[in-house]
């Protein structure tokens, strides 16, 4: 065979692999703690975590504690407006086409009216911002996460969820811009994020007792309910109803 | 004849013990009222956080919790049924407890302060005949709102909490993956201390 033979064999071979396994009508929250790269992900989460915990969050914190909190939404508006095509696209590939368009008008006027995406007058003006991927558009398109992942780095992420680096990073505006910019821009993307989830890691590190498990499921639970746009199907609450028989009688707490 | 006296006593005593425990607060006795007054008992503790500090937050909050959660269901759920069985009568009576110390240390620890934050109510949902799903939202002060659903479910013409869903994190689905991992890993006992080093941590102030 020629190479663009074995060019189509390996895109067709892709796209049954992505697509076959794992089809579903519902994507479920898995609740079999199913994990079969854990052998490999729970090592790179210690890298992590400790990568994290002495590096990149204490910078965190310094940045939080001296930057004024209407910078520190400056930045976050700016960054979060940079992700706004992947957004609009994936809407649309999801065919929330009422979504798509009220987010193509965001996007023009953050970025115009709001400097660059410096400021946020869509959201005061009524038009919410919305969150989307093309993970989740698989998700909306029936697959499920088929494996968790933890990525060095970048953390918690899944097989179906990972596609979206790429897609969204060729979205991404500021990949475009001159390459001396870029770099010291992308820190500052990176430190004001990890700023903005000081609070929830901090809950994390005093609730988890096995913190890979915990941040794997608080994980899998929010791609869930991004999946459904905040609704996830009622049905996913159903694994946890037993019905009266089922559980041991007679357990009462005697004061 | 002895037996049926001192199982009568047993009864009375537990009928009296509840009782005591009624009186002091009523008893919720519809799906959304249990919510709502979890939530007008957090708002409370929040105003006074300051002053009460978190020994008195705990106080406060203790009967309100106990009577407001289904903590036998809930720890069963947690520990998933297979394990629960394998355990004696007395674990998982100190697990139930321990787990309830927990959960209202979380709660004192978390609810320390207040920033004008307001509970308001979205939706009342029936799941099944005898499950809800409580919509509610906790909305700051800068208006953002942060979704709170609880699934309630009758026990004993009671409406219990059974589970809540924050901003779409099931914290059943969340603690039920963490405590069986430390289960199956570790243990029943270890599993036990490092309950008993969170609510510690908790009342530290760490």
């Amino acid at each position: 065979m020629d190479s663009s033979n074995y060019k189509h064999l390996a895109r067709v071979l892709t796209v049954l692999v992505v697509t076959v396994p794992g089809c579903a009508t519902t994507p479920n929250a898995n609740n079999g703690n199913d994990d079969p790269v854990e052998a490999v992900n729970r090592p790179v989460y210690t890298f992590n975590d400790g990568l994290d915990n002495y590096f990149i969050k204490p910078i965190a914190e310094t940045y939080a504690e001296y930057t004024p909190e209407p910078v520190r939404e400056g930045v976050t508006n700016f960054f979060e407006n940079l992700t706004y095509l992947n957004v609009i696209l994936n809407n649309f590939l999801q065919g929330k086409v009422t979504r798509g368009l009220s987010d193509v008008g965001r996007f023009a006027v953050n970025s115009t009216f709001g400097f660059g995406g410096l400021f946020d007058p869509a959201t005061a003006w009524g038009i919410p911002k919305h969150n989307e991927d093309l993970g989740q558009t698989l998700g909306v398109w029936g697959l499920d996460e088929l494996a968790y992942l933890v990525l060095p780095l970048l953390g918690p992420n899944s097989v179906r969820d990972a596609p979206d680096l790429a897609s969204s990073t060729l979205l991404n505006p500021l990949l475009y811009i001159s390459s001396s910019v870029i770099g010291p821009v992308g820190v500052l993307g990176i430190v004001n994020k990890r700023a903005n989830l000081l609070e929830q890691t901090r809950l994390r590190d005093e609730a988890a007792l096995d913190p890979y498990v915990f941040t794997r499921e608080a994980y899998r639970q929010k791609r869930i309910s991004d999946i459904y746009d905040g609704e996830p199907p009622l049905e996913s609450l159903d694994d946890f109803f037993f019905e009266e028989d089922d559980l041991e009688q007679g357990v009462l707490i005697i004061e | 004849m002895i037996g049926e006296m001192k199982r009568v006593l047993l009864l009375s005593t537990l009928v009296a013990g509840l009782g005591a425990g009624v009186s002091t607060a009523a008893i919720a006795t519809d799906a959304v009222g249990v919510v709502d007054k979890l939530h007008a008992t957090l708002l409370e503790v929040m105003k006074n956080a300051a002053s009460l500090g978190y020994p008195g937050r705990y106080q406060t909050l203790e009967p309100v919790t106990r009577q407001s959660f289904d903590f036998s269901r809930i720890a069963q759920v947690v520990l998933g049924r297979r394990n629960w069985a394998g355990l004696s009568e007395e674990q998982q009576l100190r697990f139930i407890d321990t787990f309830m110390r927990l959960s209202t240390a979380t709660y004192a620890a978390r609810f320390d302060g207040f920033n004008n934050e307001r509970f308001r109510l979205v939706s009342e949902e029936t799941l099944k005949e005898d499950v809800h799903l409580i919509k509610t939202e906790i909305v700051k002060a800068s208006g953002e709102a942060v979704r709170l659903d609880y699934v309630v479910q009758v026990k004993d013409d009671q409406w219990l909490i059974v589970n809540v869903i924050a901003d779409g994190v099931s914290d059943l689905a969340l603690k039920q993956a963490d405590y069986t991992s430390v289960f199956r890993n570790q243990g029943f006992e270890a599993l036990m201390a490092r309950m008993h080093e969170s609510i510690a941590n908790y009342e530290a102030g760490r």
